[in-house]
C-alpha cells in the first residue's frame, strides 16, 4: 500500500510540456529521491503534488485519498508538508515565528482573536528549532539570516505541520559539501525521530546515491524509472541519458 | 417614461461622443500606466489644466473662432510643460521605488496641481464658448446631433488610429512599448529608460490636456474637475484592461453610452448606471475586457 | 512582564494628560482633539487591513461613510433608540465589508484595489443623489444624538473612550495568533497556503474587522459632528487615510495615530492662516516619499526607540516578532 501514488500527471504551459507522464510511488517510512537535469519537471512535479499548480491530466493519490483537485492549503492539511528550492520564508518575522505560524496552522488556532500568540505552541517551536539546529537564532528576523540557515527555516516551517510526508525541492541547492553533508544528516535524523516519510529532488548525485532508498528518474517531464540505488545506477537507460558521459542528456 | 426612438438614437449618438473624449482622455492615462506601470492620480489634473488653459487662451485671443482653435492646439503643449518640469524635477527620481510610492507620488501632485490651478484662475467657474460654426445641429441617418458632439465622434477614432499608428509604426512608439513589457532589456540595449518614460509621461499627459481642453465648450470648468475625471478614468482603464488603448476605448464606449441612457431614463439616478456597469464588468471580468499589456 | 510595561508607560501618561486636558483648554482645541481620535480610529482601521494584512484597500472610507450613514439614518428616519444606532453602524459597515470583500479577495493586489473603488463608488453614487433619503450632497443634518454625549466636552470623554477601547481590541487581534497569521499572509501568501492556512478566509474576518471599527469611526463622527456628508463616502477620503498610514508608518501600531494627529492639526492650523491646505500637504507628501518613507513614527522609532525596529537587516528583536507599539 503505497503512502503516495503519483499516476501518470501531465501539465503544460502553452507549448512547453513540462510534466509529460510522470510516475512515482512512496512508501511510508521511505526516503525517495527524485532525479533528473535541469529544466526535467522536478519543481513542477512538486508543485503537481502539494497543490500550488493543478495536473492537466493524471491524479494524485494520498493515503488512498485523491488529492489531486485540492487547494494547497487542504493538502497540507491532509499530511503533506513541503519546503521551496528559493527560499520562501516570512521575511519580516522572525525565526520563531516563522515556526510558530505554521505550527499554530496545524494545530487549528489560526483563528484565535483575543488568545496572545506568545503564550501558544511554544513548547513545539521551540522543539522544532532545536531540531533544526536554529535555536540560538529564534530571535532573529528572518530575513537576516544567512542562506543555510534560511534553508533550515524552510525545513522547520514545513515541521511545524506534523507532516507524515515532507517533500523537500532541493535541500541542497547552493551549498558547500559541509553544509550539505549537515543538511542530508539533518534530513535522515529527522526522518527517524519523527517517523517521517521523505521525498527529495536533488542534482547532486553523490548525496542521492547514499540517502536515497528508492530514486525515480525524471527527463523532459517523463518518468524513466524508479527504483533501488543500484538498479537505477545500473540502468542502460538511466546511463544513457543522465549519468553516463560528463553531460546529462 | 419610454421615450421615443429618435431620442433613444440621439442620445446615442451623445453618449458616442461623451465616450469619445472620455476615451481621448484614458488612452493618455492608459499609456502612461502600460509604460511606467503607475496609475497616475494626477492625469485628472493636467485635464483640469487643459480646460482652463484653453480658456485662458481663448479669452487672450479675443474668443473667437480663431482663439478656440489656437486654445485646442496650444492648451496641450501647456500641459505637456507642466508635466515634464513635474516629471523631471521630482517623479525621475522615483522611478527605483515600490510602486505605492509612485501612486503617492502622483497623488501628492494631484493636490498641488490642484492648488496652483486655484492660485492662478481662482475659484469661480469659466466658460468657454465653441465658435458660432459649431452652431446648432446636424441630421444623420434622421437623429439630430449637436455639431460639435460631431466634430468630436470624428475626432475620437481619428486620435485613436493616430495613436495606434504611433506606437506601431514609429521608432519611438515601438520602443515606449517595449519598454512596458521589459525595462530591464530596454535598458540593456542602451536605450535610456528614464527618457522613454519621461516621453511616455508627456505624451500621456498632453492627450489628457487634449481632453480637457475639448470638453471645455460643453461643460462649466470648476475646480473638482479633477476629482470627477480622475475616478471615471481609473473605472474605464480598469475594465478596459490596463495599459491597453482598445482597452480604453471599449471601457469609454460602455462609460459614455450607459451614463447616456441613464440620463434618458432615470436622470436623477444617472451617475449609477455607468458606475454599476463597471461593476458588473469587474465582476464578470476582473482582469478587463481585453488583455492588460502586461 | 516589565518590558511590557516600560513600552506602555508613555502612552499611558499620554491617556492620563487628555484625560485631564478638558477643562483647562479652549472649546476649539478639545474639538480637534476630538476630530484627531475619530480619525485616529479609522486610520487605525484602515492599517489593519493595509499594513498588517497586505491588502490594497483602495477605499476604506466607504465603510467609515456607511457606518456614519447607518447610524445617522436610523436616529433621523426611525424612532429607534439611539444604542441600536449605534449598534447598527459597525455592524452594517462589516456587513458591507463582507460582501465587497468576498469579491475583492478572489483577486490579486491592484485588482482587488480597483474593484474595491469601483464598487464603492456606486456606494457613494448612490448616497450622493438619493437626495430623498440621504439628502443627497447636502447631506443629513441636526441629527438626534443623546444630549448627554452632544456637548463638546461629553463627546470628547465619550470618544476617548470608546477609541481606547477600540485600540485595545485591535491590539489584542494583532497579538492574536489570527493576528499573526494575518501579518504572515502579508509576508508572503504563497507560503501560507503551504502550511495550511486558508489565506482567503483569513483575509475576509481581517477585512471584516477592519471593517467594523471603521464603522465605529463614522458613528463617532456623526456623534461629533451630529451630521453627515457625502463626502465620508468619496474616494478622496480613502486616499487620505492612506497618506495618513504612511505617514506615520505602515508596519507600527501606533504611527496611524500619529498620522491622523499630523494631518488633521496641519489641516487645522494651517487652514487658518492660508486656503492652500492642500498644496501644503502636498508638499508635506514629497517631502516624506523622498525622505522618510518609514513613515514619521517609524523613524521616530528607529532613531530613539529602545528596542530596534524590526527591519529586515536588523538581528537583534525581541520575542515580539518585530512588530512594534
Amino acid at each position: 500500500m503505497w503512502m503516495l501514488q503519483v499516476e501518470n500527471v501531465y501539465k503544460s504551459f502553452g507549448d512547453f510540456k513540462a510534466v509529460n507522464g510522470a510516475n512515482l510511488s512512496v512508501n511510508k517510512a521511505d526516503l525517495v529521491a527524485v532525479i533528473g537535469p535541469n529544466g526535467a519537471g522536478k519543481t513542477t512535479l512538486f508543485n503537481l503534488i502539494t497543490g500550488q499548480l493543478k495536473p492537466d491530466r493524471g491524479s494524485v493519490i494520498f493515503n488512498d485519498e485523491n488529492i489531486t483537485a485540492l487547494p494547497a492549503y487542504q493538502i497540507c492539511r491532509k499530511g503533506i508538508g513541503r519546503s521551496f528550492q528559493i527560499a520562501n520564508i516570512f521575511p519580516r518575522l522572525t525565526v520563531f515565528r516563522n515556526v510558530q505560524v505554521s505550527v499554530l496552522s496545524q494545530q487549528r488556532k489560526s483563528w484565535k482573536l483575543f488568545y496572545p500568540a506568545d503564550k501558544l505552541a511554544g513548547e513545539e517551536t521551540e522543539s522544532i528549532l532545536k531540531n533544526v539546529g536554529l535555536s540560538d537564532k529564534a530571535r532573529h528576523i528572518a530575513g537576516s539570516l544567512a542562506y543555510g540557515d534560511q534553508r533550515a527555516l524552510e525545513i522547520a516551517i514545513a515541521l511545524g505541520n506534523e507532516p507524515e510526508l515532507l517533500i523537500l525541492d532541493e535541500p541542497t541547492a547552493g551549498m558547500s559539501a559541509e553544509e550539505t553533508a549537515a543538511t542530508m544528516a539533518l534530513i535522515k535524523r529527522l526522518a527517524h525521530s519523527r517517523g517521517l516519510t521523505i521525498l527529495f529532488c536533488e542534482h547532486d548525485m553523490e548525496v542521492v546515491f547514499n540517502v536515497a532508498q528508492s530514486i525515480m528518474v525524471l527527463h523532459q517531464g517523463l518518468t524513466i524509472m524508479q527504483g533501488k540505488p543500484d538498479d537505477v545506477r545500473n540502468s542502460n537507460q538511466v546511463q544513457e541519458c543522465y549519468l553516463g558521459g560528463a553531460e546529462p542528456c | 417614461m419610454l421615450p421615443d426612438l429618435s431620442a433613444l438614437g440621439s442620445q446615442f449618438l451623445v453618449g458616442l461622443s461623451r465616450a469619445m473624449i472620455l476615451f481621448i482622455v484614458t488612452s493618455g492615462l492608459s499609456f502612461v500606466l502600460g509604460v511606467l506601470r503607475v496609475p497616475n492620480v494626477a492625469h485628472g489634473s493636467l485635464y483640469m489644466i487643459g480646460a482652463f488653459s484653453a480658456f485662458s487662451i481663448s479669452k487672450l485671443l479675443g474668443g473667437g473662432a480663431m482663439g478656440f482653435w489656437l486654445a485646442l492646439i496650444l492648451s496641450p503643449f501647456v500641459v505637456a510643460l507642466v508635466s515634464l518640469a513635474s516629471e523631471r524635477l521630482l517623479f525621475c527620481h522615483l522611478y527605483q521605488r515600490e510602486h505605492l510610492m509612485l501612486l503617492l507620488f502622483t497623488f501628492a501632485l494631484m493636490l498641488i496641481l490642484g492648488d496652483l490651478v486655484k492660485l492662478t484662475w481662482g475659484a469661480e467657474y469659466r466658460s468657454i464658448m465653441a465658435p458660432d460654426f459649431f452652431e446648432g445641429s446636424v441630421s444623420i441617418f434622421g437623429l439630430s446631433i449637436p455639431r460639435y458632439n460631431l466634430f468630436l465622434l470624428i475626432l475620437g477614432p481619428l486620435v485613436a488610429i493616430a495613436l495606434w499608428l504611433f506606437t506601431n509604426k514609429t521608432k519611438i512608439g515601438k520602443i515606449a512599448r517595449a519598454a512596458a513589457v521589459d525595462r530591464e532589456m530596454v535598458g540593456a540595449v542602451g536605450i535610456n529608460v528614464s527618457w522613454v518614460f519621461a516621453f511616455a509621461f508627456v505624451l500621456g499627459c498632453f492627450l489628457g490636456g487634449l481632453g480637457g481642453a475639448l470638453v471645455a465648450p460643453t461643460v462649466s470648468i470648476t475646480l473638482g474637475m479633477d476629482h470627477d475625471i480622475i475616478i471615471e478614468a481609473f473605472l474605464i482603464v480598469t475594465i478596459g484592461g490596463l495599459g491597453n488603448m482598445w482597452g480604453a476605448m471599449v471601457g469609454s464606449l460602455i462609460f459614455g453610452l450607459t451614463q447616456s441612457f441613464g440620463v434618458l431614463f432615470w436622470p436623477q439616478f444617472a451617475i449609477v448606471f455607468p458606475y454599476t456597469a463597471v461593476v458588473i464588468v469587474l465582476l464578470w471580468r476582473p482582469r478587463g475586457m481585453l488583455k492588460s499589456v502586461w | 512582564m516589565k518590558s511590557r510595561f516600560k513600552s506602555f508607560a508613555p502612552y499611558g501618561v499620554i491617556w492620563v494628560v487628555l484625560l485631564f486636558l478638558p477643562p483647562v483648554i479652549p472649546r476649539f482645541y478639545t474639538y480637534i482633539l476630538t476630530a484627531i481620535f475619530v480619525t485616529a480610529l479609522l486610520a487605525m482601521s484602515l492599517n489593519m487591513v493595509v499594513g498588517h494584512g497586505g491588502m490594497f484597500q483602495f477605499h476604506h472610507a466607504a465603510f467609515y461613510g456607511v457606518g456614519a450613514y447607518t447610524f445617522s439614518l436610523i436616529l433621523t428616519k426611525t424612532s429607534l433608540p439611539f444604542w441600536v444606532g449605534f449598534a447598527a453602524g459597525p455592524v452594517v459597515a462589516a456587513i458591507v465589508g463582507l460582501l465587497i470583500g468576498w469579491f475583492c479577495v478572489r483577486l490579486t493586489r491592484l485588482y482587488f484595489g480597483m474593484l474595491q473603488i469601483s464598487l464603492g463608488s456606486l456606494i457613494w453614487a448612490i448616497a450622493f443623489r438619493w437626495y430623498s433619503l440621504t439628502g443627497g450632497d447636502d447631506g443629513i443634518h441636526g441629527v438626534p444624538v443623546p444630549d448627554v454625549i452632544s456637548s463638546s466636552i461629553s463627546a470628547y470623554y465619550f470618544i476617548l473612550i470608546l477609541l481606547t477601547i477600540c485600540l485595545m481590541i485591535m491590539y489584542a487581534v494583532l497579538r492574536s495568533p489570527f493576528g499573526m497569521t494575518l501579518q504572515a499572509i502579508r509576508d508572503n501568501p504563497e507560503r501560507c497556503e503551504a502550511v495550511g492556512i486558508n489565506v482567503r478566509r483569513h483575509q475576509l474576518l481581517g477585512i471584516v474587522i477592519a471593517t467594523f471599527f471603521a464603522g465605529v469611526a463614522g458613528v463617532l463622527f456623526v456623534v461629533l459632528e451630529q451630521s453627515v456628508f457625502p463626502d465620508l463616502l468619496f474616494w478622496v477620503l480613502s486616499l487620505e487615510i492612506f497618506i495618513m498610514c504612511l505617514l506615520g508608518g505602515w508596519f507600527t501600531f501606533a504611527g496611524p495615530i500619529m498620522g491622523a494627529a499630523i494631518m488633521v492639526s496641519l489641516r487645522t492650523f494651517v487652514g487658518i492662516y492660508t486656503e492652500y491646505w492642500t498644496l501644503i500637504l502636498g508638499i508635506i507628501l514629497i517631502l516624506l516619499i523622498f525622505f522618510l518613507p518609514e513613515g514619521v513614527w517609524g523613524y521616530v522609532l528607529e532613531k530613539f526607540g529602545s528596542r530596534p525596529y524590526g527591519r529586515v537587516e536588523r538581528k537583534d528583536v525581541d520575542a515580539s516578532g518585530g512588530e512594534r507599539i
